[in-house]
Parts: structure tokens; sequence; C-alpha cells
């Protein structure tokens, strides 16, 4: 298809400059420079139909102010892109550009799939200026520009609303875990139902956890912390399960996709802060973005996170696929559709142009510019080759002991089985 | 049509056509052969390859970026340690032996309802042959989720008699059972292939034997059983294969993830997440042949078994 396509645009851009020589070798699609011929470049997301529609939107933009270069789009769900993109990345076909995210950047790159996108800012295809909060390091990986983040969102406590203050608790900054907890108490005790959809599973919220104590999920190329800590806290997490603290886990299972929180099932959950846009279109009452718990009253360990956008580093068009990035990072109009789809805008151009004006997008922003104000925030920790499948190994892993399965002891056990064996390979 | 049959010579002179007699040159296998040869390239290349591949790839460890390293036996000795695999396999065995069995009484029991003349009976054939057609879409395991779960048609049902077991989706103990309805559910393509079974038994042996005072009981027990056994034998061969090969729907209806606690984990789901998620397609490839090789194996004891309980009619009728 995208050949066919190529072929035709190719045909119709030959038509008007000459016949030239030279162009033979560019049998898949016009040469990406002087020769005037149409570029087609591929761009592939995850997400749901809402960010599909705001994307397609952005590159209607796009080809209407590049009119040279032309994108066809592909998405799926977070789970199904990552099996497409693996098997189209081994077949030597990933999409020229695609949506990327920080626990498959070494992997990829040890895996030579990623775009070195630094020559490209060398050669003015990418402006790498304006960046909030030194946001143009995130996707660096030992010197190689890798991924450029569209977003930046931080981990928060999406809270029900209704449900908090019914039960009369009020999240502060500066909270303690056992603030939260006793919370949890008094929402149980007074209106009968969980105040927390149990996110033990979470990795990002145990790497929190464990940043405030001064560590971290990860080191360099192993897990940075022991079986008997995890277990510790996944044995405390089935307590709150059996005794109702925590959501019953065979309806969560059930109302999946949707969230616990926003179909009812809890007062509370720990996710990332742009959530609470998609949990606010899915759910019936009002949400808001609580901070994290601390040990101390003070530290949070949070840090900010980010989608970015990364090319392939087999496509043929790199400087088309620069020039996309950086329209789609840049452009003040495309960061006005984008909206915090995905996260605080990461461009002051875009940060600015974007006023929300819904009450949902302004707590997102209001909660970002706390946690910068309070100084919370802290540098971003390794996320080594084979994260992603040790992330998914622990929500499994927990989700099956929240079922009853297997005991703590048991899962911590099963979960460092799986990851030595992931971060090994 | 006619043409193409009677005179595939192209030597012959002019279009006469032929008898069709015995004595065939040798040139018409040529010519089969060619006929045949789309059929054989989409084999070897579609097939045959792949499969070499893949029995090379079993003993390698091979994670599709790197080039294969061999390994040996390693994958077939990791995957008897593994207790998810483990667990893969007693998912599978529990679905194939619960679930052929039903559907394929299920067919029967209406194949035979089926069977007799009454009016209407071909809408009958037709609805009860419904699900066959869609049931391997995934638009009806998507319908199949949305009934087992939660507060949804099933459970509300239960609850009317009293049996609060919630929905079956998030249950560990009751989603495997869901999947086994489903199967269920497309009894019409063995039922089809009973009722053709049926419709052969000759009517005088019923006739006779009522005569000699057997009851409905008796009849079906030493006429219909023993008539209709090699229908019985192909159906059991081919459900229970096909049981074994379940994917589509456990990871439709478990949203993807095989569970919740691996309970939907059947052996081809196991084997695509370590192929497609953890991208070791060595250990995939061991585990497809050790499929192939338990097919086999299984496929080979109901051979076995048939002489016990198949009767082919030997005299000419």
């Amino acid at each position: 298809m995208s050949r066919h396509m190529e072929r035709r645009s190719f045909l119709k851009a030959t038509g008007v400059t000459l016949a030239g020589a030279g162009l033979t070798a560019a049998g898949c699609g016009g040469g990406s420079g002087s020769s005037g011929g149409t570029v087609t470049i591929r761009y592939a997301w995850w997400g749901a139909d809402d960010r599909a529609k705001k994307i397609n939107e952005t590159i209607a933009l796009f080809e209407k102010k590049h009119p040279k270069i032309k994108v066809k789009t592909d998405f799926q769900q977070y789970a199904d892109f990552w099996k497409k993109f693996n098997t189209q990345a081994a077949g030597g076909n990933p999409p020229d550009v695609f949506q990327n995210a920080i626990g498959f950047l070494r992997k990829y790159d040890a895996k030579r799939v990623l775009l070195d996108l630094s020559p490209q800012a060398d050669k003015g295809n990418l402006d790498l200026r304006n960046f909030r909060a030194g946001l143009e390091k995130f996707g660096e990986v030992d010197g190689k520009l890798l991924g450029i983040p569209v977003g930046s969102n931080s981990m928060g406590y999406v809270i029900d609303e209704k449900v908090y203050e019914k039960a009369g608790v009020s999240p502060e900054p500066g909270w303690t875990w056992d603030d939260w907890r006793n919370g949890l108490v008094a929402i149980h005790d007074k209106g009968g139902t969980s105040g927390d959809s149990g996110a033990y599973g979470v990795m990002y919220l145990y790497d929190l956890i464990l940043r405030q104590q001064g560590k971290a999920f990860f080191t360099e190329k192993d897990l940075g912390f022991t079986e008997s800590e995890l277990a510790a806290y996944w044995d405390e997490a089935l307590k709150g399960v059996k005794s109702g603290l925590y959501a019953d886990q065979k309806k969560v299972e059930q109302v999946k996709p949707k969230s616990a929180l926003a179909a009812g099932l809890a007062g509370g959950e720990f996710t990332w802060d742009n959530f609470t846009a998609r949990y606010s279109a899915e759910g019936k009452s009002s949400y808001a973005i609580a901070p994290i718990p601390t040990l101390d009253g003070k530290r949070t360990g949070q840090y900010l996170g980010s989608l970015m956008l990364s090319g392939s580093a087999r496509t043929k068009h790199p400087a088309e696929v620069a020039t996309f990035i950086n329209f789609m990072v840049h452009d003040p109009e495309a960061g006005r559709i984008m909206g915090y789809d995905r996260g605080v805008l990461s461009t002051t151009e875009q940060y600015e142009a974007f006023q929300p004006t819904d009450p949902v997008s302004k707590k997102i922003a209001a909660y970002e510019q706390q946690i910068a104000d309070a100084g919370v925030l802290e540098p971003i920790t390794p996320h080594p080759a084979g994260a992603d499948i040790v992330e998914a190994a622990f929500l499994r892993i927990a989700g099956d002991m929240a079922l009853g399965k297997a005991s703590a002891a048991d899962s911590a056990k099963q979960f460092f089985t799986e990851a030595k064996t992931a971060l090994g390979a | 049509m006619r043409q193409a049959g009677t005179s595939p010579d192209g030597d012959a002179p002019g279009p006469a056509p032929r008898p069709a007699g015995r004595l065939r040159p040798k040139r018409d296998g040529l010519i089969g052969y060619l006929f045949m040869s789309p059929w054989i390239a989409g084999f070897l290349l579609l097939t045959a390859g792949p499969m070499a591949a893949s029995l090379y790839f079993a003993f390698t460890e091979y994670n599709l970026f790197d080039s294969p390293k061999w390994i040996g036996l390693d994958n077939f000795t990791e995957m008897l340690d593994d207790p998810r695999w483990r667990t893969s396999v007693e998912v599978t065995a529990k679905y194939v032996v619960i679930g052929t069995p039903i559907k394929l009484l299920l067919a029967l029991g209406v194949a035979m309802l089926l069977a007799q003349s009454r009016r209407g009976q071909g809408f009958y054939r037709a609805a009860f042959y419904a699900p066959s057609l869609v049931g391997a879409s995934v638009s009806v395991a998507i319908v199949w989720r949305a009934l087992f779960s939660d507060d949804a048609v099933v459970d509300r049902t239960q609850s009317l008699f009293g049996m609060d077991v919630g929905g079956w989706i998030g249950d560990p103990t009751w989603v495997l059972y869901s999947l086994v309805a489903l199967t269920v559910w497309q009894f019409g393509a063995p039922m089809v292939i009973f009722l053709a079974g049926l419709k052969q038994v000759p009517r005088e042996l019923y006739e006779a034997a009522e005569v000699d005072g057997a009851g409905p009981w008796r009849r079906f027990w030493n006429i219909t059983l023993p008539m209709i056994s090699p229908v019985m034998f192909f159906n059991v061969l081919l459900e229970t294969i096909h049981s074994f090969q379940i994917f589509g729907s456990a990871y439709v209806v478990s949203n993807s993830t095989c569970g919740p606690a691996d309970a939907t984990l059947v052996y081809t789901c196991y084997l695509y997440q370590q192929g497609f998620e953890n991208s070791r397609m060595g250990f995939a490839s061991a585990m497809a042949w050790m499929l192939l090789i338990a097919v086999g194996l299984v496929t080979a004891v109901l051979f076995w078994s048939q002489r016990r309980w198949v009767h082919y009619e030997e005299a000419a009728r």
C-alpha cells in the first residue's frame, strides 16, 4: 500500500519536474532532498480514539505547511502497539517516526532501531531550544538523542472528589503514607467503598516509594531493591485487599480497559497526572489530583516523565522525520490542538499557545505548577533494556497475588526470577 | 468444464473428445502438477519453509534482532522447569477435557432431534449451525466478555437463582468455563456431521429391532451408536485437535492478558506472550513443536483406541 502511494506521488512529481537521470535509484519514493519529489513517512502511536482525532488534525496542518511530506498513520492500544512495533522493527520495516516511552529507549537502542537525532539538530532540521525544565535531555542515552518529548507528566494521586469529601479526607502536600492509609480507613468505614484501586502492581508507584528511601526501582542494569523488601510491600498490599481498603480485584479486572476509579470501584488511583483527562471523560464523578504521600512529609520521589517521538534508524528520510518531530513539538497551533493529551506541552511555544479552559486541563496545569514550585522534582533514574518486560511481569504477578493465587513471598520470588531473565537477556 | 476434463492432451489433433477411459497418457500427471503448482509453491513458501525455520529456532535463543544462538535443548528443559508453562498445559488440558465432550454430546443430542422430519427443520438446522459460522470471530469473543462480566446478563440471571458468583470474567475459578461455554455454543459444525451420519443409518435396522421389542434406549445403544461410530470418531478427532489450538477467544475474553491470575493462559496464549511480548522466538518455536508433538500423540492414541469402539461396515450394501 505505502509503496503504491509513494509510487503514485512519485510519478506525479516526476511528471512536473524533469524525468532526470539519477531518479531511477529512488524506486521506493522520491529522493529526500532537492529532487522536488514528495516523501511519505509513516507515523505510529498508541492511544485511544480521542488522541487519534487530535493527531489527525495536527497531521492535516503539517501537510498543509509542508506539502512535500505526506504522513501515513497507524495506531493501536498500548500493549498491541509494542507487539506490532517489535515485529515490524525485527523485519526491518518499522514506522519512520513513532511515539516512544522511557522504558523502551535502551531496549531498542541496543537493537539499533532508534535514529540518533543529534545530527539533524546540528543541521537545523530540529530545534532543541525552548524546552521546559531541561526536557530536551530526556531522550538522551549515552550521548545519543533518541527521543524528543512531546509533553511532560508526573505521577499523582487522582481522587474521586465526592468520595473524599464525604469521608472528610483532604489530602495536602506533604501528607504521609500513614495519613493516606488513615484516609482509606475513613472512606471504608463511612462510605463502605474502597479508597484505592490498588496500584501495588504499578512499577512507577513502587519506584516513587523506593526513591523516597533514596533507592530506585532499577540500577543501571539490575533491580534496585531486594526480594524481601518487595515481599513486605506486597504483604501489606494483600492485607489491604483482604480488608477492603483496596478495590475488589475481580471487579477491577472486569471493567478493563476502563479504570477502577472511573468505574466507581475506588476512591483514588496512583497514575500519571494527564490521565485525569481520560478518567473525567470515562467516569461520572468529578476528579482531582492529590499530591503523592511521603515518608518524611517532604520527599515525594517524583520526576517528570514523558512521551517522546523517536525516529527509525532505517528511515530513508531522516531530514523529513526531524522536520515532522520539530513541527509536532514546536508549532503553537499543533500544541493548541493536542492540549494536555500527552502531558503538559514540552516547549514554551506550545505551552504558552495552549491556555486550558476546561477545568480538568486547568487542574493538571495547576498540579504540575505546584510540584515544580515545591521543588520536589528530582532527576529520572535509569530504565535498563528489558524494563518493559519487567514492568509487565510486576503488574501481572501483583494481580495474580491479589486474586489469591499466591502469597506475597512467593509472588516476590516469582517476580525476581522473571526479572532476572528479562534483564539478563 | 467438460472441455477441460476430457481433452487434456494439447497434442491431440482437434478437440475430438476421448471417451473417459482408463488409459491416460503420462503427460496428464505433468499437467496435474502444473495446476497444483500454486498450491505447491504456497505450501513450500508459507508452510514447509516456516516450519523448517521454526524447527531450527526451537534449538536457539532468538530475539528477532540478533542472529539466532544455538543452545541445544535448553529451551525444552527450561520449559519443563517453568511454572507458567506448566500452568498453560494444565489450563489447556482442562479446556480440552471439559469442553470437547460436552460440545460433542450436545451436537449429537441436537442432531438426533433434528434428524426427524418435522415442520421448520430447515430453520432449526440453520439456527443451530449459525454460531459455528460466526463463532470464531473476535466480535463474538467481545460479546462473550460483555455477557459474562460483573453485573451483566449471566451474573444477573445467576443472582435470580441465588447464586452469587459475580461476573465470570474477573474470577480465576470461573473464567475458563466462560471459554468452555463459548466453544460448546459452537456445536453446529459437528452437529451437521452427526446429522449426515444419522441419515445413513438404514431404517430397516430400527424396524427389525422394534419388531424384536427393543425400546428407544436400546435402539440408540445397539444400533445408532455403532452405526455412527466412524462419524463420531471423526468428530472427536477434529474437535480435540481444534480445542488444543484455542487462542482467539482466550486472548480477547481476557483483554489480551490471558488472565486473571493466568486462569485463561492457554498454551498458545503463553506461546504468543513469549514470542511477541518477550521477543523470545526460540522459546516460542520450541513451545510450538511441543504442541505439535502433544497433539500428534493424542491423535495416535485416538487412532489406536478406535479398534475398540469404531465399527466400519465391512459388507457392501
